[in-house]
């Protein structure tokens, strides 16, 4: 008997230790502003108001510093353990997988199944954006560099680390040196400020945002009452049942919507299994199902974004 | 009285041993006092690598020039520094290591890595072999203010520390 139970604490213990929350990918974009200033941009119309967007394919095919400063900050990102997903392979990876789909025929001629939704969700993606910015300075012969690294949380919207400063000037150093040099010299401030983020993570839980909805064929929406309460009542209870120490923040709340932010999840559940958004949101999808017999849809985007409409599939 | 003369002479014999014992746990207790100024310095150092100029000080310049090296690595790991403030726009650092009570929480391993010979020598270079440059030698009261420039190999320095679990890597639990 003694011995089971040792085995047991053995195979409990080991899991624990072998359990890895699920990883945040990172890349590396130029940001907007750099685009449109360097006119790597595509502008189209919609419905009468013009509409200005980076084109990143074609900064990477022309700009060569732009290729290099990625190339430093992935190669120091590597280093430091944590390799991140390239823009530019990123986004052949979609232009191969579109040209694919568009030939992809059964034996039948069925084609591959593809919602509006299904399109808009092809872009590349990350769960942690480094948004970067450079502008050189002249004055008279002595040129500068304006550097600015920004970690953006494709989710919460936060920024979770950041590095900007203007280098020494010079006379002599070429816009790559310069741009080595500045990456160098402040990713090491912007990856402690990344460490801090992630220690916060593994010790308050992911934050993520979570939406509910319902479809227009559920008459009172999330007001609908089940034995005296109120349906969006129920949704904020299992939030606060649910949540790491009941911490999340209800942002808007109609009775068709409500909108959660500042959501701490655990980062693994009872079996322990590390958890996203999705897994999370699908034990609200189950609690509904089972307890009020209340059908909905769950959609997700990334580890930390995932949306509920409730009322049917 | 010819055993009285031998204990004198091996009495005379021993004391400057004694001496120098006592002077280098005297240098050991200074060291361990951690007093030193960093600051960055003039010149890029290489990826990966730190060059900062170290202030250190002691009663004897010998103490305080051999005193630089640990100060250097001590300094990156638990200190860091600020950006130069002559306008020359060179960038800070944050320190290795963010939690202010790790020294005491792993301070055997600590005291093993600064000890004389201790691994620290691995993270340490000294630039122009130690000579501290022209005004960076100050009497300062009854001490020497002796200023340095080393190359600290910062990220082999944090990679010693992640296998040591004294910091956690960027990818780690993941």
């Amino acid at each position: 008997m003694k011995k089971n139970y040792f085995v047991l604490a053995l195979l409990c213990v080991s899991l624990c230790a072998f359990s890895q929350a699920k990883k945040p990918t990172i890349m590396v974009v130029p940001s907007d502003a750099w685009c449109i200033k360097n006119g790597y941009v595509q502008t189209f119309d919609n419905q009468g108001k013009t509409i200005t967007l980076p084109d990143y394919k074609a900064a990477l095919q022309n700009n060569t510093d732009l290729l290099l400063a990625i190339s430093k900050i992935n190669e120091m990102m590597t280093e430091r353990g944590f390799p991140l997903k390239n823009l530019e392979s990123a986004l052949k990876t979609l232009e191969n997988q579109a040209a694919e789909d568009a030939m992809l025929t059964s034996k039948e001629g069925s084609e591959v199944a593809e919602s509006p939704i299904d399109k808009l969700k092809k872009t590349a993606k990350a769960d942690i954006w480094m948004q970067l910015t450079w502008s050189v300075n002249q004055v008279g012969p002595k040129r500068s560099l304006t550097f600015n690294l920004q970690g953006l949380d494709a989710y919460t919207d936060k920024q979770i680390a950041g590095a900007s400063g203007t280098s020494a000037p010079t006379f002599s150093a070429e816009l790559p040196v310069l741009l080595e040099e500045a990456v160098v010299a402040y990713l090491d401030n912007f990856n402690a400020q990344l460490q801090a983020h992630f220690d916060d993570m593994f010790a308050n839980g992911r934050e993520i945002t979570v939406r509910i909805k319902t479809w227009n064929s559920m008459e009172d929406g999330l007001e609908t009452d089940f034995d005296g309460q109120e349906l969006s009542e129920i949704i904020e209870a299992w939030m606060a049942d649910n949540t790491v120490q009941g911490r999340f923040s209800t942002t808007d709340a109609t009775e068709n919507m409500m909108y959660f932010e500042q959501v701490r999840i655990p980062l693994f559940n009872d079996k322990n299994r590390a958890v996203d958004a999705r897994g999370w949101v699908r034990g609200l999808q189950k609690h509904l199902r089972d307890v009020y017999q209340l059908e909905s849809k769950l959609m997700m985007q990334g580890l930390g974004q995932a949306q509920l409409v409730i009322g049917e599939k | 009285m010819k055993k009285f003369n031998v204990m004198m002479l091996a009495v005379l014999l021993l004391l400057p041993v004694a001496g120098f014992a006592s002077a280098k746990k005297k240098a050991q207790k200074e060291m361990f006092q951690w007093r030193y100024e960093v600051e960055p310095t003039v010149g890029q150092a290489k990826q990966g690598m730190a060059m900062v100029k170290i202030w250190t000080y002691s009663k004897k310049a010998k103490v305080a020039v051999a005193q630089a090296s640990k100060s250097a690595v001590h300094a990156i790991i638990f200190k860091g520094y600020v950006p130069a403030a002559n306008g020359m726009r060179i960038q800070g650092q944050k320190p290795l290591i963010t939690d202010f009570n790790a020294e005491t929480e792993h301070e055997a391993y600590f005291k093993d890595f600064f000890s004389d010979g201790g691994k620290y020598q691995k993270f340490v270079t000294l630039v122009n072999n130690g000579t501290p440059g022209q005004g960076d030698i100050q009497k300062v009261g009854k001490e020497y203010k002796i200023g340095i420039v080393v190359v600290v190999a910062k990220d082999a320095l944090r990679k010693e520390l992640e296998s040591a679990g004294i910091v956690r890597s960027l990818g780690s639990g993941f």
